[in-house]
């Protein structure tokens, strides 16, 4: 019967695990209109092994992508494919899955990266979108908007809902 | 003068229905995505007094997201009965500004070119692009307003004695300053469905050259139109003429027909 326990409590942790991760974003790039600088930037993405899939508007700019399911997620990758096209995120709107997730002060912790949920008043589960504010993933406007302000050591992306 | 006024005036006027910025005559402020290349075929010429033109085969790598290189190599029948290979040259591009947001931006690059040409010197345009040997280092700014692209750059130029003997005349200018002002529209597709689509682009391009002290300059008009393919292929076609010139050379009325094609994520 322990040892059941511990197979259920271990299972329920990995699944726990395998569920916080990435699924989709939708990622805004700013400063082009025409569709061979939407090709330029979609194919720099594609080079990213943690992307499964990729749909484009072209008039909107808005790039829909789709993570592979165990492979970690770099955002900062994303962001420097982007300017290494020419161009900006104006906006990356990520979906986490937040199962088996605890925030400690509102800090969570993914693939060795730390993030905050500034706006987060209560637990999360399940599939969240949340935007990032950070420099490089928003204008000017924005990421002046929340200036870091943070306890834990070391580079936090910052969230909100 | 008057000439320039009422061709300027003409183009603020159009302005509204201008745009996109892949330039045919000149480069924008913008670069190409890093790793990619850029390979152009291009041919111009000219058909008075009789027919002559230029072929160049021209490279271009985005090295990082602010620097990009081209190189070109050039060949006509500009000062010979024969075709012959003139040299080429080599241009980078430094993004030292980007204002951007939501389908617009406003960016800023310095840039500077330099050629080795073997060419006999009976104009007295300096022209890297096959005329000249000489060196160039100017500064671009470009503005896209969705459709809209308007660009305008200035440049220093120098030049050299040409190889083969070619030494540059005692009464020639060693030096000229060039000046561009560019307006390109986006004109088809009106919305886009996919890659596939083709581009139309219109362009109006106004080129300018001053020899300081010798009285000498010119500018030309240059419209251009451009057919993109796949969101990879490039075909430009374009027409400069004078508006006004005071300057002996051989780009004053000259066709130029260009093939470009990218590839992305090279190395």
């Amino acid at each position: 019967m322990k040892t059941l326990k511990l197979f259920i409590a271990i299972l329920a942790l990995s699944v726990g695990i395998a569920n916080a991760q990435f699924t989709k974003a939708e990622l805004q790039v700013s400063g082009l209109t025409c569709s061979m600088c939407s090709k330029a930037t979609e194919k720099s993405l594609r080079t990213l092994d943690f992307i499964s899939d990729i749909k484009v508007d072209l008039n909107k700019n808005i790039f829909v992508l789709t993570f592979k399911k165990d492979v970690p997620v770099n955002i900062d990758l994303i962001s420097k494919k982007v300017q290494n096209s020419g161009f900006f995120v104006n906006n990356l709107k990520l979906t986490f899955n937040f199962n088996g997730v605890k925030l400690a002060d509102n800090y969570f912790n993914y693939a060795g990266d730390t993030y905050k949920v500034i706006n987060a008043t209560h637990p999360l589960t399940g599939d969240v979108a949340v935007t990032v504010v950070d420099k490089g993933f928003s204008p000017p406007n924005v990421y002046k908007k929340y200036p870091a302000t943070d306890s834990k050591p070391g580079k936090v992306y910052h969230l909100v809902i | 003068m008057k000439k320039l006024y009422w061709v300027l005036s003409l183009m603020v006027w159009w302005c509204p229905a201008f745009a996109q910025e892949l330039y045919v005559n000149t480069e924008p402020a913008s670069n190409m995505a890093t790793h990619s290349v850029g390979i152009r075929v291009e041919n111009q010429g000219y058909f008075n007094p009789t027919y002559k033109d230029r072929s160049t085969l021209e490279v271009m790598y985005g090295a990082s997201k602010n620097w990009m290189i081209h190189g070109s190599l050039y060949e006509s029948n500009y000062y010979e009965a024969d075709h012959h290979f003139e040299g080429g040259s080599v241009y980078a591009k430094y993004r030292f500004l980007s204002i951007d947001s939501v389908q617009k931006h406003f960016r800023g690059a310095f840039f500077v070119k330099a050629s080795s040409i073997n060419n006999p010197l009976p104009n007295q345009e300096i022209s890297l692009e096959g005329d000249n040997s000489g060196a160039q280092g100017g500064v671009v700014f470009t503005q896209l307003l969705h459709k809209l692209a308007l660009s305008a750059s200035t440049s220093y130029l120098q030049a050299f004695n040409n190889r083969g003997g070619f030494d540059l005349p005692q009464e020639n200018s060693r030096d000229a300053v060039a000046y561009t002002f560019s307006a390109g529209y986006l004109l088809l597709p009106k919305s886009y469905e996919n890659y596939n689509q083709v581009n139309l682009n219109l362009y109006v391009e106004l080129l300018g050259k001053d020899n300081p002290g010798y009285g000498q300059s010119y500018l030309d008009i240059a419209p251009a139109v451009q057919l993109i393919f796949n969101s990879v292929c490039r075909l430009d076609f374009s027409y400069r003429t004078p508006i006004y010139n005071d300057m002996i050379r051989s780009s004053k009325n000259t066709y130029l027909v260009r093939l470009e094609y990218n590839i992305f994520n090279v190395f």
